[in-house]
């Protein structure tokens, strides 16, 4: 019970202050219960797959493999890989933390997962209703600037976690 | 929609890897599912709890509300009031380009703007506990440190060059 608790102490406190805010507005509490339920079922699936990919990946797959694809030794390739990936996945990037644990348990370069993380700020599906409201110009600086912080963003987490 | 169909991708490569290795090793496909049921549990706990505390920030603040606070600020100021702001939100960010609008047609600096909307997709302080669960406390440290510089220096170039 006791490990229970530990292991869950934010969740513990974010239900404890659910409860707290329920007893002076229900009315937001319950809409934002609601959209939570909501936000999960929609990436339902993602949640499912995401957690037995990443029991795959950490008990099936030879960790050379991972290595060789987006290891740190991969280089620009799997840098590459990264910012690509990172910048077309959909879905918020913490649902993919847990996958992103597993990689780097398997070898994959911490500079690369960081890329990733970093390029996810480039919400492509939104690029359309972006424009419509900002326009071209403030969409396309701010997300190239964006990528370049991405890739920039793989080298300095990597020095910082190596030392 | 779109969440479905990137689900479903990812369901059928989960699904044919596992039947791909299902003649080759059993026993580990096996290990696999009970870490991947593991997973499952424990990310849905953490994950739902963060839709959670998005679901009601999103009901305690409303757009006019965080457009008006914003639109206090201007300067280096309102960058900073911007990257705090947007690293709070955590919602689609499509529910952040009216708010930047709004801000827009108010006489909000462009660089303001930036801060926050790039704040609100590249810092998390929602995911925060997610992150250092998973990546560790350095990695979390280094990424969102260097994140917050580079909001700035981003809002100080859009500020010249749009």
């Amino acid at each position: 019970m006791r490990n229970i608790f530990k292991e869950y102490v934010v969740e513990f406190i974010i239900c404890a202050i659910a409860i707290i805010l329920m007893l002076f507005n229900p009315n937001k509490v319950m809409a934002g219960l609601i959209y939570a339920v909501k936000m999960y079922i929609s990436l339902f699936l993602m949640i499912f797959s995401i957690a037995f990919l990443s029991g795959f990946i950490s008990e099936v797959i030879p960790p050379n493999t991972i290595a060789k694809i987006i290891g740190r030794e991969s280089g620009w390739k799997g840098i590459l890989i990264g910012a690509v990936f990172g910048t077309f996945m959909i879905g918020p990037s913490y649902v993919f933390y847990p996958l992103f644990r597993d990689l780097i348990e398997k070898g994959a370069g911490i500079n690369i997962i960081a890329t990733t993380i970093g390029a996810w700020a480039i919400k492509v599906q939104w690029i359309p209703f972006a424009v419509a409201i900002l326009g071209w110009k403030f969409v396309l600086v701010f997300n190239l600037l964006i990528f370049i912080y991405a890739i920039a963003s793989g080298f300095v987490v990597d020095l910082f976690t190596r030392s | 929609m779109q969440n479905l169909i990137t689900g479903l991708v990812m369901l059928f490569l989960t699904v044919s890897l596992y039947i791909v290795y299902l003649h080759k090793d059993r026993l580990k496909l096996k290990k696999a599912l009970k870490k991947g049921s593991r997973n499952f549990l424990q990310n849905s706990i953490r994950i739902f709890a963060i839709f959670v505390i998005i679901g009601i920030l999103q009901n305690f603040l409303s757009k006019e509300s965080v457009g008006n606070f914003l639109l206090k600020f201007s300067g280096i100021k309102g960058i900073l009031a911007g990257t705090i702001t947007g690293a709070i939100m955590m919602a689609p960010v499509a529910t952040g380009y009216p708010i930047s609008s709004y801000l827009l047609e108010n006489g909000a600096t462009i660089s303001l703007v930036s801060s926050f909307l790039a704040s609100w997709v590249m810092i998390g302080i929602v995911s925060i506990s997610l992150e250092i669960k998973n990546l560790g406390k350095r990695f979390t440290i280094a990424r969102n440190l260097f994140a917050f510089i580079s909001i700035i220096i981003i809002a100080l170039l859009m500020e010249v060059l749009l």
